[in-house]
């Protein structure tokens, strides 16, 4: 069963929405705020699907790109998301 | 798509739902971690299935990164005061959310449409940053990430010094 850009927006909406429950279901939110970069991975790969079966003309870079984006803003957001809630914490 | 690539593709699509519910259901922030860490390699395996291998690796790093958070010792807890009730209606979002994407996802494909950007053309300015100067893009996000993880230092020093 070859994957197909319909199997891979599956694969992308799942994790999409387990980071989504991830973040409404946990307690700490410390915990809430690492299921972000859950969501963040989701996207991406609906953005490298996207750039992978879009096959008319050339490479399509361009969804690589957001991905790889992402994942850099999703350890950014996290980074900073803990570093808060220890000096919130700390207090 | 052959068929190394396919297996690759599902069983990596596994590896990232498993770790990505382990990081909402797990009890302990090592555990957390570690399905933090599952979840970076099923998702730099999909990357890989689909062609993206520089991708695939900046996703490792960086995963691998926030499951150090995680799992590491400047982590803290705090408990938030939301009651019992707006989570159960947050976990019901994200079941209709899941419901929604999965209807999106089997409608999904690709259509042939022209966009216009308007006046400031911003579509070549998109093609520009995320095409053409790709590896400047990437600088720019790697200063950012740098200024953020610094300041997030400095604070927590700063406050550790009071």
């Amino acid at each position: 069963m070859t994957p197909t850009l319909v199997a891979v927006f599956f694969v992308a909406g799942g994790v999409v929405a387990a980071g989504a429950f991830g973040a409404a279901w946990r307690r700490d939110a410390s915990a809430a705020v690492a299921s972000i970069p859950v969501m963040f991975a989701g996207v991406g790969v609906a953005f490298a699907g996207v750039a992978r079966f879009a096959a008319a003309g050339g490479q399509h870079l361009l969804g690589q790109e957001l991905a790889v984006l992402l994942a850099i803003a999703a350890l950014a957001l996290l980074g900073l998301g803990l570093g808060i809630a220890g000096r919130e914490s700390a207090r | 798509m052959d068929s190394l690539h396919a297996i690759g593709f599902y069983v990596s699509s596994g590896v990232l739902l498993l770790g990505g519910l382990g990081v909402a259901l797990m009890p302990g922030r090592d555990l957390r971690g570690l399905a933090m860490a599952a979840a970076g390699a099923g998702l730099a395996g999909v990357y890989v299935s689909l062609s993206a291998a520089f991708a695939a690796i900046v996703a490792l790093v960086c995963y691998l990164g926030c499951a150090v958070l995680v799992a590491g010792p400047g982590y803290r807890s705090v408990e938030s005061v939301v009651s019992p009730m707006w989570r159960q209606v947050g976990a019901a979002g994200a079941a209709a959310l899941l419901a929604v994407l999965a209807y999106v996802a089997f409608r999904g494909d690709f259509v042939t449409a022209r966009y216009s950007a308007g006046p400031l053309d911003l579509g070549a300015v998109a093609n520009l940053l995320l095409a053409h100067d790709t590896l400047a893009t990437e600088a720019i996000a790697a200063l950012a990430l740098a200024a953020a993880a610094g300041a997030a230092a400095a604070w927590r020093m700063r406050d550790r010094a009071r």
